[in-house]
Protein backbone atom coordinates (compact mmCIF):
# COMPACT_ATOMS: atom_id res chain seq x y z
CA UNK A 1 0.00 0.00 0.00
CA UNK A 2 1.35 3.46 -1.26
CA UNK A 3 2.66 5.60 1.69
CA UNK A 4 -0.53 8.06 2.69
CA UNK A 5 0.07 12.05 4.01
CA UNK A 6 -2.97 13.35 5.77
CA UNK A 7 -4.21 16.89 4.57
CA UNK A 8 -7.21 17.10 6.76
CA UNK A 9 -7.31 16.28 10.06
CA UNK A 10 -10.84 14.67 11.68
CA UNK A 11 -11.28 18.00 13.80
CA UNK A 12 -11.28 19.46 10.06
CA UNK A 13 -13.27 17.37 8.28
CA UNK A 14 -15.82 17.28 10.77
CA UNK A 15 -15.69 21.22 11.08
CA UNK A 16 -16.32 21.53 7.34
CA UNK A 17 -19.18 19.73 7.39
CA UNK A 18 -20.97 20.61 9.71
CA UNK A 19 -20.12 24.22 7.99
CA UNK A 20 -21.08 23.15 4.69
CA UNK A 21 -24.77 20.93 6.30
CA UNK A 22 -25.61 24.48 8.11
CA UNK A 23 -24.60 26.86 4.80
CA UNK A 24 -26.59 24.45 2.57
CA UNK A 25 -29.92 24.46 5.46
CA UNK A 26 -30.00 28.04 5.78
CA UNK A 27 -29.32 28.85 1.54
CA UNK A 28 -32.02 26.90 1.19
CA UNK A 29 -34.42 28.06 3.91
CA UNK A 30 -33.18 31.89 3.16
CA UNK A 31 -34.47 31.37 -0.69
CA UNK A 32 -37.73 30.40 0.62
CA UNK A 33 -38.16 33.19 2.46
CA UNK A 34 -36.58 35.24 -0.14
CA UNK A 35 -38.71 33.79 -3.19
CA UNK A 36 -41.76 32.56 -0.49
CA UNK A 37 -41.39 28.75 -1.95
CA UNK A 38 -43.78 27.07 -0.09
CA UNK A 39 -42.93 23.78 -0.65
CA UNK A 40 -39.64 24.64 0.71
CA UNK A 41 -40.93 26.22 4.03
CA UNK A 42 -43.42 23.06 4.20
CA UNK A 43 -40.43 20.56 4.94
CA UNK A 44 -39.31 22.66 7.53
CA UNK A 45 -42.68 22.92 8.93
CA UNK A 46 -43.96 26.22 8.08
CA UNK A 47 -42.69 29.56 7.76
CA UNK A 48 -42.78 30.02 11.68
CA UNK A 49 -40.69 26.96 12.12
CA UNK A 50 -38.32 27.16 9.47
CA UNK A 51 -37.18 30.79 11.10
CA UNK A 52 -36.62 29.72 14.03
CA UNK A 53 -34.39 26.66 12.83
CA UNK A 54 -32.82 29.18 10.53
CA UNK A 55 -32.09 31.45 13.66
CA UNK A 56 -30.43 28.81 14.91
CA UNK A 57 -28.47 26.97 12.21
CA UNK A 58 -27.42 30.43 11.94
CA UNK A 59 -25.49 30.30 15.41
CA UNK A 60 -24.56 26.48 14.22
CA UNK A 61 -22.71 28.10 11.34
CA UNK A 62 -21.28 31.21 12.95
CA UNK A 63 -19.46 29.21 15.59
CA UNK A 64 -18.34 26.71 13.23
CA UNK A 65 -17.11 29.65 11.48
CA UNK A 66 -15.41 30.80 13.85
CA UNK A 67 -13.67 27.53 14.62
CA UNK A 68 -12.47 27.30 11.48
CA UNK A 69 -10.40 29.95 11.93
CA UNK A 70 -7.80 27.97 13.73
CA UNK A 71 -7.47 25.98 10.68
CA UNK A 72 -7.35 28.42 7.94
CA UNK A 73 -7.20 31.84 8.85
CA UNK A 74 -3.15 32.19 8.84
CA UNK A 75 -2.56 30.37 5.86
CA UNK A 76 -5.27 32.76 4.23
CA UNK A 77 -3.25 35.69 4.64
CA UNK A 78 0.18 34.54 3.72
CA UNK A 79 0.57 34.81 -0.47
CA UNK A 80 4.19 34.63 -2.08
CA UNK A 81 5.45 35.08 -5.65
CA UNK A 82 4.02 31.81 -6.78
CA UNK A 83 0.60 32.06 -5.40
CA UNK A 84 0.84 35.45 -7.64
CA UNK A 85 1.93 33.58 -10.62
CA UNK A 86 -0.71 31.44 -10.08
CA UNK A 87 -3.74 34.13 -10.31
CA UNK A 88 -1.61 35.07 -14.06
CA UNK A 89 -2.23 31.39 -15.29
CA UNK A 90 -6.13 31.67 -13.28
CA UNK A 91 -4.76 28.31 -11.34
CA UNK A 92 -4.24 26.62 -14.89
CA UNK A 93 -8.20 26.06 -14.95
CA UNK A 94 -9.10 28.28 -18.45
CA UNK A 95 -6.08 26.06 -20.45
CA UNK A 96 -4.37 22.81 -19.53
CA UNK A 97 -0.98 24.07 -21.40
CA UNK A 98 0.13 26.60 -19.07
CA UNK A 99 2.17 25.77 -16.35
CA UNK A 100 1.00 26.64 -12.79
CA UNK A 101 3.74 27.37 -10.26
CA UNK A 102 4.10 25.29 -7.75
CA UNK A 103 1.62 25.21 -4.31
CA UNK A 104 2.11 24.91 -0.51
CA UNK A 105 -0.82 23.45 1.06
CA UNK A 106 -3.28 25.50 -0.14
CA UNK A 107 -3.35 27.67 -3.64
CA UNK A 108 -4.45 31.57 -3.09
CA UNK A 109 -7.66 30.57 -4.75
CA UNK A 110 -8.59 28.63 -1.82
CA UNK A 111 -7.18 31.28 0.44
CA UNK A 112 -8.89 34.38 -0.97
CA UNK A 113 -12.11 31.97 -0.89
CA UNK A 114 -11.80 31.12 2.47
CA UNK A 115 -11.57 35.05 3.28
CA UNK A 116 -14.44 36.24 1.75
CA UNK A 117 -16.47 33.55 3.53
CA UNK A 118 -15.17 34.73 6.52
CA UNK A 119 -15.91 38.25 5.40
CA UNK A 120 -19.00 37.58 4.27
CA UNK A 121 -19.42 35.26 7.14
CA UNK A 122 -19.23 37.97 9.52
CA UNK A 123 -21.62 40.34 7.56
CA UNK A 124 -24.03 37.79 7.73
CA UNK A 125 -24.10 37.11 11.20
CA UNK A 126 -23.74 40.19 12.28
CA UNK A 127 -27.10 41.26 10.62
CA UNK A 128 -29.06 38.04 11.13
CA UNK A 129 -28.76 38.76 14.79
CA UNK A 130 -29.50 42.08 14.21
CA UNK A 131 -32.68 41.29 12.31
CA UNK A 132 -33.60 38.63 14.96
CA UNK A 133 -32.71 40.44 18.38
CA UNK A 134 -32.98 44.04 17.50
CA UNK A 135 -35.96 44.06 15.10
CA UNK A 136 -37.65 47.18 16.92
CA UNK A 137 -35.17 49.28 16.12
CA UNK A 138 -36.13 50.15 12.82
CA UNK A 139 -32.82 51.23 11.40
CA UNK A 140 -30.85 48.64 12.65
CA UNK A 141 -33.84 46.28 11.27
CA UNK A 142 -33.64 47.99 7.84
CA UNK A 143 -29.56 47.78 7.48
CA UNK A 144 -29.48 44.64 8.68
CA UNK A 145 -31.54 43.22 5.83
CA UNK A 146 -29.58 45.32 3.55
CA UNK A 147 -26.56 43.57 4.51
CA UNK A 148 -27.68 39.59 5.40
CA UNK A 149 -28.93 39.89 1.63
CA UNK A 150 -25.73 41.62 0.10
CA UNK A 151 -23.55 38.57 2.10
CA UNK A 152 -25.83 36.00 0.63
CA UNK A 153 -25.34 37.25 -2.44
CA UNK A 154 -21.87 36.54 -2.28
CA UNK A 155 -22.55 33.03 -0.86
CA UNK A 156 -24.86 32.05 -3.79
CA UNK A 157 -21.88 32.81 -5.86
CA UNK A 158 -18.96 31.94 -3.94
CA UNK A 159 -20.32 28.60 -2.17
CA UNK A 160 -21.16 26.54 -6.01
CA UNK A 161 -17.54 27.62 -7.12
CA UNK A 162 -16.02 26.08 -4.07
CA UNK A 163 -18.57 22.98 -4.39
CA UNK A 164 -17.14 22.48 -8.15
CA UNK A 165 -13.68 23.01 -7.55
CA UNK A 166 -13.62 20.76 -4.51
CA UNK A 167 -15.41 18.19 -6.65
CA UNK A 168 -16.12 17.86 -10.52
CA UNK A 169 -13.13 20.66 -11.66
CA UNK A 170 -10.52 18.20 -9.10
CA UNK A 171 -11.07 14.67 -9.72
CA UNK A 172 -9.43 13.28 -6.30
CA UNK A 173 -9.61 16.22 -4.09
CA UNK A 174 -13.45 15.61 -2.78
CA UNK A 175 -11.32 12.46 -0.75
CA UNK A 176 -9.53 14.62 1.38
CA UNK A 177 -13.04 15.95 3.09
CA UNK A 178 -13.84 12.18 3.24
CA UNK A 179 -10.60 10.54 4.63
CA UNK A 180 -8.10 13.49 4.77
CA UNK A 181 -5.26 11.51 3.08
CA UNK A 182 -4.35 11.10 -0.16
CA UNK A 183 -0.90 9.07 -1.23
CA UNK A 184 2.18 10.76 -0.97
CA UNK A 185 3.39 10.75 -4.32
CA UNK A 186 0.20 13.00 -5.30
CA UNK A 187 0.48 15.39 -2.13
CA UNK A 188 4.10 15.95 -3.75
CA UNK A 189 3.10 16.70 -7.52
CA UNK A 190 -0.04 18.80 -6.09
CA UNK A 191 1.61 20.66 -3.00
CA UNK A 192 5.50 20.44 -3.14
CA UNK A 193 6.04 23.79 -1.03
CA UNK A 194 3.99 21.71 1.46
CA UNK A 195 5.52 18.62 1.08
CA UNK A 196 8.98 20.47 1.39
CA UNK A 197 8.60 22.63 4.48
CA UNK A 198 7.00 19.32 5.54
CA UNK A 199 10.56 17.40 4.90
CA UNK A 200 8.57 14.95 3.29
CA UNK A 201 10.57 15.98 -0.16
CA UNK B 1 -53.47 43.66 -16.07
CA UNK B 2 -55.79 45.51 -17.55
CA UNK B 3 -58.89 43.90 -16.34
CA UNK B 4 -57.27 43.89 -12.38
CA UNK B 5 -57.21 47.55 -12.70
CA UNK B 6 -60.40 47.50 -13.81
CA UNK B 7 -61.93 45.46 -10.90
CA UNK B 8 -59.55 47.67 -8.37
CA UNK B 9 -61.38 49.01 -5.57
CA UNK B 10 -60.61 51.76 -3.43
CA UNK B 11 -61.71 54.11 -0.36
CA UNK B 12 -62.02 57.57 -1.13
CA UNK B 13 -61.66 60.06 1.66
CA UNK B 14 -62.81 63.56 1.30
CA UNK B 15 -61.59 65.35 4.83
CA UNK B 16 -63.32 68.25 3.57
CA UNK B 17 -66.80 66.78 4.54
CA UNK B 18 -65.30 64.76 7.13
CA UNK B 19 -67.49 66.03 10.06
CA UNK B 20 -65.24 63.86 13.13
CA UNK B 21 -67.68 61.85 14.37
CA UNK B 22 -64.97 58.68 14.43
CA UNK B 23 -67.86 56.43 13.71
CA UNK B 24 -65.39 54.78 11.31
CA UNK B 25 -62.79 53.91 14.22
CA UNK B 26 -65.88 52.51 16.35
CA UNK B 27 -67.28 50.46 13.42
CA UNK B 28 -63.86 48.94 12.67
CA UNK B 29 -63.34 47.54 16.41
CA UNK B 30 -66.78 46.20 16.31
CA UNK B 31 -66.31 44.29 12.71
CA UNK B 32 -62.92 43.42 13.60
CA UNK B 33 -63.62 42.25 17.16
CA UNK B 34 -60.50 45.05 18.51
CA UNK B 35 -61.18 45.93 22.42
CA UNK B 36 -60.41 49.44 23.02
CA UNK B 37 -57.49 50.95 24.71
CA UNK B 38 -57.11 52.71 27.71
CA UNK B 39 -55.47 56.44 27.03
CA UNK B 40 -54.75 59.39 28.30
CA UNK B 41 -56.82 62.50 27.12
CA UNK B 42 -53.43 64.76 25.91
CA UNK B 43 -55.52 67.84 25.07
CA UNK B 44 -57.08 66.71 21.41
CA UNK B 45 -59.89 64.19 20.77
CA UNK B 46 -57.23 62.66 18.70
CA UNK B 47 -58.09 59.34 20.54
CA UNK B 48 -55.99 56.68 20.10
CA UNK B 49 -52.92 59.03 19.28
CA UNK B 50 -51.83 56.83 16.54
CA UNK B 51 -52.72 54.06 14.72
CA UNK B 52 -52.01 50.40 16.90
CA UNK B 53 -52.36 46.70 16.53
CA UNK B 54 -55.89 46.83 17.32
CA UNK B 55 -56.46 50.55 16.41
CA UNK B 56 -57.19 49.96 12.49
CA UNK B 57 -58.02 53.57 11.52
CA UNK B 58 -58.02 56.95 13.68
CA UNK B 59 -59.13 60.12 12.56
CA UNK B 60 -56.11 62.35 12.85
CA UNK B 61 -57.54 66.19 14.60
CA UNK B 62 -54.92 68.34 12.92
CA UNK B 63 -55.03 72.13 14.21
CA UNK B 64 -53.66 74.91 10.97
CA UNK B 65 -53.59 78.42 11.17
CA UNK B 66 -56.41 80.55 8.43
CA UNK B 67 -56.78 83.87 7.86
CA UNK B 68 -61.03 83.62 8.46
CA UNK B 69 -61.08 82.06 12.26
CA UNK B 70 -58.20 81.71 15.03
CA UNK B 71 -57.96 78.19 13.72
CA UNK B 72 -58.77 75.73 10.99
CA UNK B 73 -59.70 71.62 12.14
CA UNK B 74 -59.02 69.20 10.20
CA UNK B 75 -60.20 65.79 10.50
CA UNK B 76 -58.00 62.93 8.16
CA UNK B 77 -58.86 59.48 8.28
CA UNK B 78 -55.17 57.24 8.67
CA UNK B 79 -55.45 54.03 7.91
CA UNK B 80 -53.56 51.51 5.66
CA UNK B 81 -53.01 52.74 2.18
CA UNK B 82 -53.12 49.78 0.23
CA UNK B 83 -50.45 50.89 -2.13
CA UNK B 84 -50.58 49.21 -5.49
CA UNK B 85 -46.59 49.00 -5.18
CA UNK B 86 -47.09 47.43 -1.84
CA UNK B 87 -43.30 47.35 0.31
CA UNK B 88 -44.51 45.50 2.86
CA UNK B 89 -46.01 42.88 0.37
CA UNK B 90 -42.38 43.22 -1.55
CA UNK B 91 -40.51 42.21 1.70
CA UNK B 92 -42.78 40.24 3.48
CA UNK B 93 -40.56 36.59 3.99
CA UNK B 94 -43.42 34.31 4.78
CA UNK B 95 -46.18 35.26 2.16
CA UNK B 96 -48.23 36.43 5.11
CA UNK B 97 -48.79 40.04 3.53
CA UNK B 98 -50.78 39.49 -0.04
CA UNK B 99 -52.70 41.76 -2.28
CA UNK B 100 -56.30 40.55 -2.97
CA UNK B 101 -58.34 40.92 -6.46
CA UNK B 102 -60.09 44.27 -5.33
CA UNK B 103 -56.27 45.69 -4.08
CA UNK B 104 -56.54 45.84 -0.73
CA UNK B 105 -53.09 44.72 1.35
CA UNK B 106 -54.77 42.06 3.65
CA UNK B 107 -52.72 39.34 5.29
CA UNK B 108 -52.80 35.67 6.86
CA UNK B 109 -51.97 36.09 10.63
CA UNK B 110 -50.78 32.67 11.24
CA UNK B 111 -48.20 32.63 8.57
CA UNK B 112 -47.00 35.95 10.08
CA UNK B 113 -43.00 35.08 11.62
CA UNK B 114 -43.04 38.32 13.30
CA UNK B 115 -39.94 39.35 11.90
CA UNK B 116 -41.26 42.85 11.74
CA UNK B 117 -39.73 43.56 8.13
CA UNK B 118 -43.12 44.72 6.73
CA UNK B 119 -42.57 47.87 8.92
CA UNK B 120 -39.41 48.70 6.93
CA UNK B 121 -41.04 48.49 3.66
CA UNK B 122 -44.19 50.79 4.61
CA UNK B 123 -43.87 54.32 3.63
CA UNK B 124 -46.86 55.38 5.73
CA UNK B 125 -45.58 53.62 9.40
CA UNK B 126 -48.74 51.67 9.36
CA UNK B 127 -48.16 47.90 10.83
CA UNK B 128 -48.41 47.06 14.29
CA UNK B 129 -47.85 44.26 16.44
CA UNK B 130 -50.05 42.68 18.63
CA UNK B 131 -48.96 41.09 21.80
CA UNK B 132 -47.40 37.40 19.83
CA UNK B 133 -45.63 40.12 17.94
CA UNK B 134 -47.84 39.83 14.50
CA UNK B 135 -48.95 41.78 11.95
CA UNK B 136 -51.80 44.33 13.00
CA UNK B 137 -53.29 46.67 10.61
CA UNK B 138 -56.44 47.37 8.22
CA UNK B 139 -56.82 45.31 5.88
CA UNK B 140 -59.85 46.65 3.64
CA UNK B 141 -62.40 44.42 5.41
CA UNK B 142 -61.32 41.63 3.05
CA UNK B 143 -63.79 39.66 3.82
CA UNK B 144 -66.43 42.19 3.51
CA UNK B 145 -65.57 43.35 -0.19
CA UNK B 146 -65.08 39.89 -0.99
CA UNK B 147 -68.66 39.01 -0.23
CA UNK B 148 -69.61 42.84 -2.28
CA UNK B 149 -70.23 43.97 1.02
CA UNK B 150 -68.22 47.67 1.94
CA UNK B 151 -65.91 48.53 4.58
CA UNK B 152 -67.80 48.47 8.20
CA UNK B 153 -66.24 52.28 8.12
CA UNK B 154 -67.49 53.20 4.90
CA UNK B 155 -71.22 51.44 5.83
CA UNK B 156 -71.01 54.02 8.98
CA UNK B 157 -69.80 57.21 7.97
CA UNK B 158 -72.72 59.41 8.11
CA UNK B 159 -71.35 62.41 5.74
CA UNK B 160 -69.81 60.41 2.30
CA UNK B 161 -66.20 60.99 3.75
CA UNK B 162 -65.35 57.91 3.28
CA UNK B 163 -66.58 56.26 0.23
CA UNK B 164 -65.99 52.74 -1.08
CA UNK B 165 -66.12 51.48 -4.63
CA UNK B 166 -63.82 51.32 -8.23
CA UNK B 167 -60.76 53.03 -7.73
CA UNK B 168 -61.50 54.79 -11.17
CA UNK B 169 -64.76 55.93 -11.27
CA UNK B 170 -64.60 57.32 -7.19
CA UNK B 171 -61.30 59.38 -8.76
CA UNK B 172 -63.23 60.70 -11.92
CA UNK B 173 -66.48 61.69 -9.31
CA UNK B 174 -64.36 63.24 -7.16
CA UNK B 175 -62.97 65.04 -9.88
CA UNK B 176 -65.75 66.03 -11.20
CA UNK B 177 -67.17 67.45 -7.87
CA UNK B 178 -64.69 70.03 -8.00
CA UNK B 179 -61.80 68.34 -5.98
CA UNK B 180 -58.70 69.12 -7.95
CA UNK B 181 -56.15 66.88 -6.02
CA UNK B 182 -56.29 63.90 -6.13
CA UNK B 183 -54.08 62.39 -3.05
CA UNK B 184 -52.36 58.63 -4.28
CA UNK B 185 -53.59 58.76 -7.27
CA UNK B 186 -50.37 57.48 -8.76
CA UNK B 187 -47.51 57.58 -5.98
CA UNK B 188 -46.69 53.73 -5.90
CA UNK B 189 -48.41 52.84 -8.95
CA UNK B 190 -51.60 54.32 -7.15
CA UNK B 191 -52.85 54.31 -3.79
CA UNK B 192 -55.92 52.55 -2.64
CA UNK B 193 -56.84 54.81 0.23
CA UNK B 194 -57.01 58.34 -2.39
CA UNK B 195 -57.88 61.68 -0.56
CA UNK B 196 -59.55 64.10 -2.28
CA UNK B 197 -58.50 67.93 -1.65
CA UNK B 198 -59.14 71.21 -2.77
CA UNK B 199 -56.45 72.91 -1.03
CA UNK B 200 -53.03 71.25 -0.59
CA UNK B 201 -52.81 67.71 0.84
CA UNK B 202 -49.77 69.30 2.81
CA UNK B 203 -51.81 70.98 5.31
CA UNK B 204 -53.65 67.97 5.52
CA UNK B 205 -50.51 66.02 7.00
CA UNK B 206 -50.10 63.63 3.91
CA UNK B 207 -46.60 62.97 3.43
CA UNK B 208 -45.41 64.46 0.05
CA UNK B 209 -44.22 62.29 -2.72
CA UNK B 210 -44.77 59.20 -0.53
CA UNK B 211 -42.33 56.18 -2.16
CA UNK B 212 -41.21 52.90 -1.19
CA UNK B 213 -37.18 52.98 0.87
CA UNK B 214 -34.45 53.25 -1.72
CA UNK B 215 -33.01 50.43 0.34
CA UNK B 216 -36.23 48.20 0.03
CA UNK B 217 -36.42 48.83 -3.11
CA UNK B 218 -32.71 48.47 -4.40
CA UNK B 219 -33.46 44.94 -2.52
CA UNK B 220 -35.94 44.04 -4.47
CA UNK B 221 -34.95 45.19 -7.75
CA UNK B 222 -31.42 44.14 -7.57
CA UNK B 223 -30.24 42.21 -4.54
CA UNK B 224 -33.28 39.43 -4.63
CA UNK B 225 -32.83 38.41 -8.40
CA UNK B 226 -28.95 38.77 -8.76
CA UNK B 227 -29.12 35.71 -5.53
CA UNK B 228 -30.28 33.40 -7.44
CA UNK B 229 -28.80 34.51 -10.89
CA UNK B 230 -25.50 34.37 -9.50
CA UNK B 231 -25.84 30.65 -8.43
CA UNK B 232 -27.47 29.49 -11.78
CA UNK B 233 -24.71 31.55 -13.43
CA UNK B 234 -22.46 29.50 -11.62
CA UNK B 235 -23.92 26.47 -11.87
CA UNK B 236 -23.94 27.09 -15.94
CA UNK B 237 -20.26 28.32 -15.65
CA UNK B 238 -19.60 25.30 -14.18
CA UNK B 239 -21.26 22.84 -16.97
CA UNK B 240 -19.62 24.88 -19.65
CA UNK B 241 -16.37 24.89 -17.94
CA UNK B 242 -16.33 20.95 -17.47
CA UNK B 243 -17.52 20.38 -21.23
CA UNK B 244 -15.41 23.13 -22.53
CA UNK B 245 -12.21 22.87 -20.81
CA UNK B 246 -12.13 19.58 -18.58
CA UNK B 247 -11.18 18.96 -15.25
CA UNK B 248 -7.59 19.22 -14.26
CA UNK B 249 -5.37 16.80 -15.03
CA UNK B 250 -2.49 15.06 -13.68
CA UNK B 251 0.59 16.27 -15.00
CA UNK B 252 2.37 12.83 -14.94
CA UNK B 253 -0.81 10.62 -15.77
CA UNK B 254 -0.38 6.77 -13.78
CA UNK B 255 2.68 7.25 -12.45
Amino acid sequence: MAEMVRKSSVDEIVNHWVLAGSCILLALSGFAFLFHLDGVAGVFGGYNVMKDVHNWLGVIFALSLLYSMRHYLKDAFEYDADDLQWFKVAGGYLSHKVKVPPMGKYNPGQKLYYLAIVAAGIAITASGLGMWLMKDDATVLMYSHLIHNLAFVIFAIAVPVHIYLGTLANPGTFKLMVSGTLPLEEAKRRYPKWMKAAGRM
Amino acid sequence: MANESNSRKAILVTPEICIGCRACQVACKSWNQLPASKTKNNGTYQNPPDLESNTFNIIRFAEVPSKETPVRWLFVSRRCMHCEDAGCVKICPSGALYKTAEGAVAYDRDKCIGCKLCSTGCPFDVPRYDKEGKVSKCHLCFDRIAANMTPSCVKTCPTGALKYGDRAELIAEAKKTGYTTIYGENDLKGLGSVYAFKEEPKLYGLKENPALPSSVAFWHSYLKPLSWIGLGGVVAAAAIHYLAIGPHKEEKEEV
